[in-house]
């Protein structure tokens, strides 16, 4: 399937500062798309600017084939579902009250609401306060919401910030059912490779507002596969009957590595250098963090 | 109106359950009721066919001491939902900005409904049980459209305030602050009390009192001519802060 959300030169600057940079997105249809950057990166706004909750500077976007404008806004924005940052909810009502507000605007009939508190797993609790919901209850509440009308895209940003494991658990299994069961296409935002890497199957990273990656999950891998840290009697000369023997040998940062860890081939690097008379003295694998994967692909340090 | 706007209103409607907002504008009509009697009851007989242009002419400022409290109160609880819920960044992808601002407004202008209405019915009530004598019609209805215009157009700014504002505190403290300035704008010079939105209630008055100060006794009261073009000009002044407040709204970003 063809991207259903496709970005041209997004641009959001706040005075002179710029929030988003020119950013590309292409989000395949079907797919769990993970927006994945550190804290300030730009996402919130990204997905905040694709909702028309943020004016861009500059750039397009297409949302399922169409050019978003003022004038046909809210129309393609009926096909999509969000849940951006904090849950939104109206504390004095009951969680089914609340998902009757959204009904009415969306102008759909209200046995769409079991439905949807069947999908989260709320029907229990369909008839209590929301004040009185825990930050979960109220993310899945929120989930609920964004899903009636049957949405063709998902917008998540940062679902399960501030849930416990559990939780963080439960909204995983939820949102990666959702492509599989109903069709939709997700795009969500996160901070953490891991949890992008459980649910996933593409990813954007966006860095200082422009976006540094984007293709599926197993390209990613790719760049974020493990390493071996290797510590010899004499590194540079282990590093040298490395490079001539064809294995993938690196100095970075004044270490030797390998840039493997296929079984075979870490057993022909020992070999060679035991039966070269060098000593080893560590071997350590190392996964790429995503403070790494950024490194490597930016050049530059991030803190996350 | 198409369904759109009626959809948007029902929301309205299902967001201010258990909300009880009615109390508001009824408790604030039970206190001028209860005020209003105890005026009626320290009354001469002789004083009795005046009741209706005494209350005509005591109505506009007690309007200007505790309307601005009331409106703020409203406005604070039918939007201070959206707030304290993060409700706008749904919302603003559901409907259109101006249609929230315009229905939210409508919303809010029911309860002063109910307040006028209230007010409307007093006035008569007290005048047949008292025996006031006749009312004078287009007095009557000239101090309720005055009383709802000025309303509506604080009612404007207070919603406004109770919407851009994280803490309720400051739309109730500047509703708090209007009914200060509006009772204390009766004394300032003609062209500062102008300047004071929450004074007009006493500007648009159509009844004066003839008061003796030699033997500190009311004389009478008098019929003033309605200023018509100040209260035009008044129309679109709110209509212009109307606009402005929901373009602001429109504009802001969430």
């Amino acid at each position: 399937m063809g991207p259903v959300i496709i970005t041209e030169s997004l641009t959001k600057n706040y005075k002179s500062k710029v929030v988003v940079n020119h950013l590309d997105l292409r989000v395949p249809g079907g797919s769990i798309y993970g927006f994945l950057g550190p804290n300030g990166a730009g996402k919130s706004t990204t997905l905040k600017m694709l909702l028309g909750l943020v004016k861009p500077t500059a750039g397009s976007m297409t949302i399922l084939g169409k050019e978003v404008n003022s004038k046909n806004r809210l129309g393609i924005l009926a096909a999509t579902g969000s849940l951006i940052e904090s849950p939104a909810y109206y504390g004095h009502l009951s969680g089914k009250e609340n998902l009757q507000i959204i009904c009415t605007l969306k102008n759909l009939p209200e046995s769409e609401i079991p439905r949807v508190l069947h999908i989260v797993r709320m029907k229990e609790q369909q008839n209590k306060k929301v004040s009185q919901y825990s930050l979960g209850m109220k993310q899945r509440l929120g989930l609920a919401a964004a899903l009636l009308g049957n949405p063709k895209i998902l917008l998540l940003d940062e679902p399960t910030n501030g849930l416990d494991p559990a939780g963080i658990q439960e909204m995983r299994e939820l949102i990666c059912s959702l492509p599989k069961a109903f069709g939709i296409t997700v795009l969500i935002s996160s901070h953490l490779l891991s949890e992008i890497d459980q649910m996933a199957t593409h990813v954007g990273i966006i860095n200082q507002g422009e976006l540094i990656f984007q293709d599926s999950l197993s390209v990613l891998h790719e760049h974020s596969r493990s390493r071996l840290f290797l510590r010899t009697s004499d590194d540079q000369t282990a590093f040298r009957y490395l490079k001539h023997s064809g294995l993938p040998a690196e100095w970075r940062n004044g270490a030797l590595t390998l840039r493997t860890s296929e079984d075979n081939r870490v057993m022909q690097a020992v070999s060679l250098l035991v039966n070269s008379g060098i000593g080893i003295l560590r071997l350590e694998e190392h996964q790429m963090s995503l403070e790494d994967i950024f490194l490597h692909l930016t050049g530059k340090q991030v803190s996350l | 109106m198409n369904s759109v706007f009626w959809q948007q209103m029902r929301a309205e409607k299902l967001k201010a359950r258990h909300k009880k907002a009615i109390l508001v504008p009824l408790g604030f009509l039970g206190f001028q009721i209860l005020w209003a009697v105890w005026q009626v009851s320290s009354l001469k007989p002789q004083e009795l066919p005046d009741g209706y242009m005494m209350f005509l002419y005591q109505l506009p400022p007690m309007n200007a001491i505790m309307l601005p409290l009331m409106l703020s109160v409203i406005a604070s609880k039918i939007c201070d939902m959206e707030v304290k819920g993060d409700t706008l960044k749904i919302l603003f992808t559901l409907q259109k900005r101006t249609g929230f601002f315009d229905c939210k407004y409508l919303t809010c202008i029911k309860y002063l409904l109910v307040f006028v209405a209230g007010q409307g019915i007093m006035l008569p009530a007290l005048g047949t049980i008292y025996h006031f004598g006749s009312l004078k019609i287009s007095l009557y209805l000239l101090y309720l459209l005055v009383t709802f215009t000025v309303s509506a157009v604080i009612l404007c700014i207070q919603q406004f305030l109770s919407l851009i504002s994280e803490n309720q505190l400051l739309p109730l403290g500047i509703g708090l602050a209007g009914c200060f300035l509006g009772l204390f704008s009766m004394f300032f010079p003609a062209p500062a009390a102008r300047l004071i939105l929450w004074g007009y209630y006493s500007v648009f008055s159509c009844v004066g009192m003839n008061w003796d100060s030699e033997i500190n006794k009311i004389l009478g009261y008098y019929e003033i001519p309605f200023p018509t073009v100040s209260f035009l000009m008044f129309l679109a002044a709110g209509a212009l802060i109307y606009l402005i407040c929901r373009t602001v709204i429109q504009k802001k970003e969430v």
